[in-house]
C-alpha cells in the first residue's frame, strides 16, 4: 500500500484507484494511448492493434482460469466463433458493427456455457483436455458448414463502418480496437469488487468451502465460462474486422496455448497480469527481430535473418522458461515490486 | 536486498527497453521515403522459422541468388534491386507484421508472401495502397481469381490445375482410369478437391474414392484398406509434404496394390521423396520447373545455379529464384515503358509476357494470361538414381 494513503471509508477501500496519484497516472496513459495514433506509424499501430486484441482475450482467459482456477484451451475456439459471427453478419446484413460485436460475444458466451458443463465434473488437466474438444468441433463446423463458413476458405469481412467511414487501415481501427478493450478491462477490474467476482476467487480457493459458504458452482462456474468466452468472442470479432479474413485455420489450439501462456506469464488473477503478459507475448519476437537487426549484418554475411532467426525463437521460449523460474508470479508481481521501489523511496523492501 | 537489486535491475533493464524502442516507434514514421531513390525494394515475409521453414529458408536462398545475378549484370536500368526478408515463423500475424515493418520503413515495389492465409489478409491493404505487385508461396485457387487479387500472382499452376495436369496425363496414359484422391483436411488439402471431380468427369475418369487425413496423420491403415477396397489405378495425394504418403505407399505395397501414387508441388522435392524410402520408387508428381539436376536441353541459368552452388538445390529454390525473376522482369517492362512502378503497372507489364525464356528453370516458353501459370511436367522417383526423372513432356492448360 501506498505511503500516506489511509482509507477512511469503505468506498475508499474498495475504490478501483485509490490514490490520487494513481488516477494521474491513468489519465496520462489515457493521454498516451489518445496521442499515440498521430505520431507512431503504420508498423506500430499494427502491433498496438494486435496487442490489445491480445489483452482482450487474454482478459477473458485469466477471468476462467487466473481467477475462477478453471483451465482452459478453448480460448482460440471462442475467438473463433467470435469472429465466425461478425464475419458471416457483417458479409450477410451489414449491422452496425458494436451489435455485430455484442453478438459475436454473446455466440461464444453460450458456446462457452454448454464447453463449461464438463467443469461441474472435472477440474485441472481433465477440464483443459475437455475444452480441447471445443477448438475440434469448431473447426469442424468452420470447415464444414459451407454455405454459412464459406468452408475451408473461410470468408473475406468487408471493413466496419462508422457513420459512412470505413474502418479500414490500423489507424481507424485503432479507435475501435482500445476503446472497445479499455470497457472490457475496467468491467473484469470492477468484476472482482463484486460478489460474483468473489465468488470466483472463492471457487479458486477451494471449490468445496465455497459450496459450504453458499456458492452454487453450477452457476457460478458456468458464469465464468460465459463471461471468458464472451470476452475471446468479442476479442475474436475485433480480430475479423482487423484482419478482414477469418478460415478455419486462423484459430489453431496452438493459439490457445498462446493466451494461457500470457495468463500464466502476466501473472494468474490479475488484470494488469493480462495487459502484461499479452503485451510480452506478443511484442518479445518483435523487440528480438529489433535486436537481431541492430547485430552488424556483416558478421553474418550478410545473412543475418537467416541465420539469426532460429536464435531468436530460442531466446523467446527461454525467456518464458525463466521467467516461470524466476518469477512465478508473473509480470505483475515484477511490476508491483517496481512500484513499491518508488513507493517506499528511499527505503528498501 | 536481492530483491531489490532484481527490481532495480528489471526497471533499468525496462527503462533502456522503452528507450531504445520508444524512438524507432515514433521516427519511422518519415522513414518510407530514406530510401535511395535509385533501388528497387523486394520484399518478403519469408517463414526462417516454424513448420515451413524447410521450404522458406530454400526460397529466401533463391531469391537472393537470382538479385545478385541481376543487380551484378546492372540492376533494372541501372537500379539496384534491395531484398528486404522479416522472418514470419509462418504465422499471419507475424507476416502482417513483417509487411507493415518493412513498408513502413521501404518504399517497397515488390513482395514475396508466404502463405494463402496472408494473401488473403493483405490484399485489401495491396489494392488500397496501389503500390506492389506480389506474387508468393501459395497456389490456392482462389489466388487465381485476378478481379478479387488485382496485384498478385502466382509463380505456377494453381493446386486445381496441378491436379488437372495429373488427371490430364492419366487420362492420356489410360484412358477411364480409376482415380482416388487422398487429401489433408486443411485449407491447403481442400482446395483443389471440387476442380479434380469436375475435370476427371470431363476426361472420362472414374473417381472412385476420396479419402480425407488429418495433415501429418501416422495412422492410415483404416484408410489403406479403404483404398485397397476401391482398387484404383492412380491415388493423387495433396496437402502434404511428407506423411502420411510414406505410410500409405508402404502399407500398399505390402498388400500388393497396384495403384500408382501422385504427389502435386510440395512433396515433390527430391530429397522429400527419396527420404520416403525404397518403396516410393515409381511415385509421380507434377512439377512447375525443371529439378536442379536436369541437364536436358538448353539451361542457361540453371548452368547458372549449379555454379553458384554446386550442391542439390530444393524445389523451393526455384520456386524464390523464378518468383524473383518474374518480379523483376513485370519492373523491368514497366520502367522500359517509361511507366511509373505501380502495382497496376507492373501487373499490367507481367501480362504482357509472351514466350518468355526462363533460362531453363521452366522447360518451355513462358506466357501469363492470369493470375497463375498452368505449365507444368509429370516427373517420376528413379529411387536407384535418387532422382526425379520426367515421365512426360510439359503439359499445359493454357487455352
Amino acid at each position: 500500500m501506498r505511503i500516506g494513503s489511509a482509507k477512511e471509508s469503505y468506498a475508499g477501500d474498495s475504490a478501483l484507484f485509490d490514490s490520487h496519484t494513481q488516477r494521474v497516472w491513468i489519465g496520462l496513459l489515457a493521454v498516451t494511448l489518445c496521442l499515440f495514433p498521430f505520431l507512431a506509424n503504420e508498423y506500430w499501430l499494427y502491433l498496438a492493434c494486435l496487442v490489445v486484441i491480445n489483452i482482450a482475450s487474454t482478459c477473458g482467459l485469466n477471468i476462467l482460469t487466473g481467477y475462477t482456477g478453471l483451465v482452459s484451451l478453448g480460448q482460440a475456439a471462442f475467438m473463433g466463433l467470435g469472429a465466425y459471427t461478425v464475419a458471416i453478419l457483417q458479409v450477410r446484413t451489414g449491422l452496425p458493427f458494436l451489435l455485430n460485436l455484442l453478438a459475436g460475444g454473446c455466440v461464444a458466451m453460450l458456446a462457452g456455457v454448454l464447453v463449461g458443463l464438463p467443469s461441474l465434473r472435472v477440474k485441472g488437466l481433465y477440464l483443459a483436455i475437455a475444452t480441447i474438444a471445443a477448438g475440434v468441433i469448431a473447426h469442424f463446423i468452420f470447415s464444414h458448414f459451407t454455405s454459412l463458413t464459406g468452408g475451408s476458405g473461410g470468408l473475406t469481412v468487408p471493413p466496419a463502418r462508422f457513420f459512412g467511414v470505413e474502418l479500414d487501415n490500423s489507424f481507424k481501427l485503432y479507435w475501435l480496437i482500445v476503446p472497445v478493450t479499455a470497457v472490457m478491462l475496467l468491467g473484469a477490474a470492477n468484476l472482482f469488487r463484486t460478489r460474483i467476482g468473489r465468488a470466483f476467487i472463492a471457487i479458486r480457493d477451494r471449490d468445496i468451502s465455497a459450496e459450504v459458504l453458499g456458492i452454487s458452482l453450477l452457476r457460478y462456474k458456468l458464469l465464468s465460462f460465459a463471461i471468458s468466452s464472451f470476452y475471446a468472442g468479442v476479442a475474436g470479432g475485433l480480430f475479423a474486422y482487423f484482419f478482414r479474413a477469418v478460415s478455419p485455420e486462423s484459430f489453431p489450439l496452438l493459439m490457445s496455448i498462446f493466451f494461457l501462456a500470457a495468463v500464466i506469464v502476466g501473472g494468474m488473477g490479475t488484470i494488469l497480469g493480462s495487459v502484461l503478459g499479452a503485451v510480452f507475448m506478443t511484442l518479445t519476437p518483435e523487440v528480438l527481430k529489433m535486436v537481431v537487426g541492430w547485430l552488424p549484418a556483416a558478421v553474418f554475411g550478410g545473412n543475418a535473418t537467416l541465420i539469426l532467426s532460429p536464435i531468436r525463437t530460442i531466446v523467446f521460449g527461454l525467456m518464458i522458461v525463466l521467467f516461470l523460474i524466476f518469477e512465478p508470479h508473473g509480470l505483475a508481481e515484477v511490476w508491483r515490486r517496481i512500484r513499491r521501489l518508488f513507493h517506499l523511496w528511499p527505503f528498501r523492501t | 536486498m536481492k530483491t531489490f537489486r532484481r527490481t532495480t535491475c528489471l526497471a533499468a533493464l525496462a527503462a533502456a527497453l522503452t528507450l531504445a524502442v520508444a524512438p524507432a516507434t515514433f521516427a519511422q514514421k518519415a522513414a518510407p521515403k530514406a530510401d535511395s531513390k535509385e533501388d528497387i525494394v523486394l520484399g518478403g515475409s519469408i517463414p526462417l522459422t516454424g513448420v515451413f521453414a524447410f521450404a522458406g529458408i530454400a526460397i529466401d536462398q533463391g531469391i537472393k541468388d537470382y538479385l545478385s545475378i541481376l543487380n551484378e549484370s546492372g540492376g533494372i536500368k541501372g537500379r539496384k534491386v534491395r531484398y528486404v526478408p522479416e522472418d514470419t515463423g509462418y504465422k499471419v500475424d507475424q507476416s502482417m507484421a513483417a509487411f507493415k515493418k518493412i513498408t513502413s520503413q521501404n518504399k517497397v515495389n515488390l513482395y514475396y508472401a508466404d502463405s494463402t492465409a496472408f494473401v488473403k489478409t493483405v490484399n485489401p491493404e495491396l489494392e488500397r495502397a496501389q503500390n506492389i505487385l506480389m506474387t508468393g508461396a501459395s497456389f490456392a485457387k482462389e489466388i487465381s481469381d485476378a478481379q478479387k487479387y488485382p496485384l498478385q500472382f502466382m509463380v505456377g499452376p494453381n493446386y486445381s490445375e496441378m491436379v488437372g495436369i495429373l488427371l490430364q496425363y492419366i487420362a492420356k496414359t489410360k484412358p477411364s482410369a480409376k482415380i482416388a484422391l487422398i487429401y489433408s483436411d486443411t485449407e491447403f488439402g481442400r482446395d483443389p478437391v471440387e476442380a479434380a471431380r469436375a475435370e476427371a468427369k470431363k476426361l472420362g475418369l472414374n473417381l472412385v474414392t476420396e479419402i480425407v487425413t488429418p495433415p501429418s496423420s501416422v495412422d492410415v491403415s483404416a484408410e489403406v484398406i479403404k483404398l485397397r477396397r476401391a482398387d484404383p489405378d492412380y491415388t493423387i495425394f495433396h496437402g502434404y509434404v511428407s506423411a502420411p504418403i510414406p505410410e500409405f505407399v508402404n502399407q500398399a505395397k505390402a498388400l500388393n496394390l497396384k495403384t500408382a501414387f501422385m504427389g502435386t508441388f510440395w512433396s515433390m522435392d527430391n530429397t522429400t521423396v527419396m527420404r520416403m524410402g525404397a518403396n516410393i520408387d515409381g511415385f509421380l508428381g507434377v512439377m512447375p520447373y525443371r529439378y536442379y539436376y536436369d541437364t536436358e536441353g538448353k539451361a542457361p541459368m540453371l548452368d547458372r545455379i549449379r555454379k553458384m552452388r554446386p550442391e542439390y538445390q530444393t524445389t523451393g529454390y526455384m520456386q524464390g529464384f523464378l518468383s524473383a525473376m518474374l518480379l523483376t522482369e513485370a519492373a523491368k517492362r514497366t520502367l522500359e515503358a517509361g511507366n511509373e512502378l505501380t502495382g497496376k503497372n507492373m501487373k499490367t507489364a507481367l501480362s504482357s509476357i509472351r514466350n518468355f525464356d526462363t533460362g531453363g528453370i521452366i522447360g518451355v516458353p513462358l506466357s501469363i494470361k492470369g493470375n497463375s501459370i498452368p505449365i507444368g511436367r509429370i516427373y517420376k522417383a528413379d529411387f536407384k538414381q535418387q532422382k526425379m526423372v520426367p515421365a512426360s513432356d510439359w503439359i499445359s492448360l493454357q487455352q
